[in-house]
């Protein structure tokens, strides 16, 4: 008798080939879009270079000759700075409720911080106008206790803190999403209350990342122009001044302040480079 | 922190006991720990048993709580004072969140919930007198080694001391971020016991520690809980150490309990078809380990490496069954465990050379895909074989049928 046989293994499974890396259609496809995004670039880059290129030297020069440019600077920097520290001071909490709470209404007022986003800025403007002028209820209230918001720096500071605040709560938001909740949750077995737990693990965790959200905030109030142009037209921010520059005495009058402006935006772009780099 | 400072004897020394006018001691210390569970119930006060932080640590009656669209439902069990509870479950089935309940991090919804005999529905994480080690550790990324373990420490002596004894010192100057995912574990579990916790609840501690580290740290954190009086309530979906490990085990299934007790009760006597065949993805026997003295190279096929491990043949009994085994394990009661895909099914006796061999009958066959599972009764035992379903088909596998089914003694697990 024949020993039964044992049933014949499968036999291997056929190779099946790859597709080949190299068919024509998705060459040419990628010559495409590198093309398109070279010109993308070079019609962002180019604009500013030639800005910076014609009147980066008189502008620089002019940092220290042009007494109303200096005075224009400054008062862009300290209103945006002073902006910037109203947005973190009413914007953290804000941020750290829409990251870590769950509520009735969480999505509608994720959609309210992002609405002055989406408003053209001279919408927004009249809007602050409307609520922070003498004929309001608020701008009256406002002015019987000295505090005149229209045509001063108090108004430009408004109008930064309108457009830009948005940007904080969001990317602080996205800083604090990005600490697991666990951390939290073991800090405060550890004996922390909520709050000592924030000080000592949300914010140095999220520390980083609340910093980057100010500066994009600051580069924006620094760069707003349309609000601010309707509520305060004088003094003049940066902005306000190249284009008053513009308007009266014509583009070659505006390049060197264009220039600055235009130059000085890489010193936010530089640190926020500097702040993901570490990571 | 206690009063007069200093060490603390007992972990439970943290908390504020209850009030004594409350304390009464109760005649059974074990009443009440095999609840039935999983029935909606209303929880009536005065059908709860009398607060008493000596017999009971963890009370949960009828607990509930929500994560997002997770429900945990009707939760209930009690863990003794200085006992292992275990929790255990298939993934998603609530284990988890039921520790973040216990610890307050997730909101209670309903039920009572009692630690030491305190109601603790709405009190604060930072007050309940638990800590928390979860399944990575979690670390703080910004604080080193050292500062991680004093965190919350009840002085700087006991962080030294929790951290020596489970190895954790000798890592204090490396930066977080470079250790291996079981030295994170090891720091996180010296953290949550420096603050000598009353309660100290486990998330998969042991998942991330390779085996030889994972039987360590196991040994010191049962040592600590041993000689602290330390209450444990440990998530694991290892049923080698759920038995190992756990005086009550709690199985949790879709965010209820389906069946909470002793191990060897919720092995042994399944409460439900559905807890007999979500624990029947391993064989589990208790019963009695026997040295039989060193193994002999034909009781560990194909492995000779375990013989320089010292390892001895060994005889397990559980009831009516005789199983030869190959392992360190001393003398006494323990756990076997099978892994049903390492149990051969033939029609005959097999000419191999494993070494348990039982004739039974096929009672039940059940086809998932290309895997089959059946269920050979050996006197009055059921042993479950896993086979793939083209095998289980050549070898006409069919209810009532004899069989013999066979493991090597090497496939028996003791712990």
């Amino acid at each position: 008798m024949m020993p039964a046989r044992p049933p014949t293994p499968p036999a291997r499974l056929p190779v099946v080939p790859l597709p080949t890396p190299h068919s024509p259609l998705p060459a040419v496809a990628s010559i495409l879009a590198a093309l398109a995004g070279s010109l993308l670039l070079l019609f962002l880059v180019a604009p500013l270079a030639g800005l910076v290129g014609q009147g980066g030297a008189s502008g620089v020069r002019g940092l220290f000759t042009d007494g109303e440019l200096r005075a224009a600077l400054t008062l862009t920097a300290l209103t945006a700075t002073a902006a910037t520290l109203l947005g973190v001071v009413g914007g953290t909490p804000l941020a750290y409720l829409l990251a870590r709470s769950e509520f009735r209404g969480r999505a509608v007022l994720a959609a309210l911080l992002d609405l002055p986003l989406l408003v053209p800025h001279p919408v927004a403007g009249i809007a602050l106008l409307l609520v922070l002028g003498r004929q309001s209820a608020l701008g009256a209230a406002l002015l019987a206790l000295g505090l005149r918001v229209v045509g001063t720096p108090a108004g430009i500071v408004c109008a930064m803190l309108f457009v830009s605040a948005p940007l904080y709560v969001s990317g602080a938001r996205e800083a604090f999403a990005r600490v697991d909740r666990r951390y939290e949750a073991v800090a405060r077995t550890l004996g922390d209350s909520r709050w000592r737990v924030f000080r000592r693990v949300t914010l140095p965790l999220s520390g980083r990342g609340l910093v980057a959200a100010s500066v994009v905030m600051w580069a924006r109030a620094v760069s707003e122009f349309g609000s601010i142009v309707i509520i305060t037209y004088n003094p003049k921010v940066a902005s306000v001044l190249s284009f008053d520059r513009f308007t009266s005495y014509g583009l070659a009058e505006a390049l060197p302040v264009s220039a600055v402006l235009a130059l000085l935006a890489l010193v936010p772009l530089t640190l926020l480079r500097a702040l993901r780099d570490e990571k | 922190m206690p009063a007069g400072g200093g060490r603390v004897e007992s972990g439970a020394g943290l908390e504020p006991g209850p009030p004594p006018a409350a304390v009464r001691a109760r005649s059974n210390a074990e009443e009440g720990n095999g609840r039935k569970s999983g029935r909606p119930e209303a929880v009536p006060d005065s059908r709860l048993p009398t607060p008493d932080s000596r017999v009971f640590v963890i009370e949960a009656f009828s607990l509930s709580a929500r994560v997002g669209e997770f429900r945990l439902e009707d939760v209930t069990f009690t863990v003794p004072a200085g006992r292992y509870g275990v929790v255990i479950g298939p993934a998603g089935s609530g284990k988890t969140t039921l520790l973040e309940t216990v610890a307050g991090i997730t909101p209670q919804r309903g039920g009572v919930l009692r630690l030491n005999g305190r109601d603790v529905t709405g009190v604060p994480p930072e007050r309940r007198g638990v800590g928390l080690v979860y399944q990575h550790g979690y670390l703080f990324p910004h604080l080193s080694v050292a500062e991680n373990v004093a965190y919350g420490a009840a002085d700087a002596a006991t962080a030294a001391a929790v951290a020596s004894r489970l190895g954790a010192d000798a890592l204090a100057d490396r930066d977080v971020r470079s250790l291996s995912g079981g030295e994170r574990q090891l720091v996180a579990i010296a953290r949550a016991l420096a603050r000598r916790p009353a309660v100290l609840l486990l998330d998969e501690p042991f998942s991330a520690l390779d085996p030889r580290r994972r039987a360590l740290v196991r040994r010191e954190v049962r040592a600590i809980h041993r000689s602290w009086e330390l209450t444990v309530l440990q998530v694991t979906h290892d049923f080698t150490e759920a038995g190992l490990l756990g005086d009550v085990a709690i199985l949790l299934d879709g965010g209820r309990v389906l069946q909470a007790g002793p191990p060897e009760d919720v092995f042994r006597r399944p409460a439900s078809p559905y807890v007999a065949e979500f624990l029947g993805a391993e064989n589990v026997f208790a019963g009695t380990v026997r040295v039989l003295g060193d193994a002999a190279p034909d009781w560990v096929e194909g492995e000779p490496a375990a013989l320089a491990g010292g390892h001895r043949a060994i005889e397990f009994q559980s009831g009516p069954l005789t199983l030869y085994a190959v392992g360190d394990a001393h003398a006494g009661p323990a756990y076997a465990v099978i892994r049903a895909e390492e149990v051969v099914l033939s029609r005959t006796p097999h000419p191999s050379s494993a070494r348990n061999e039982f004739r039974g009958r096929v009672t039940d066959v059940a086809t998932l895909g290309a895997l089959t599972r059946v269920t050979v009764d050996v006197r009055g035992v059921p042993i479950v074989a896993a086979l793939t379903t083209r095998s289980a088909q050549e070898l006409g596998v069919r209810e009532g049928i004899d069989v013999v089914a066979s493991f090597k003694a090497m496939a028996v697990h003791l712990c």
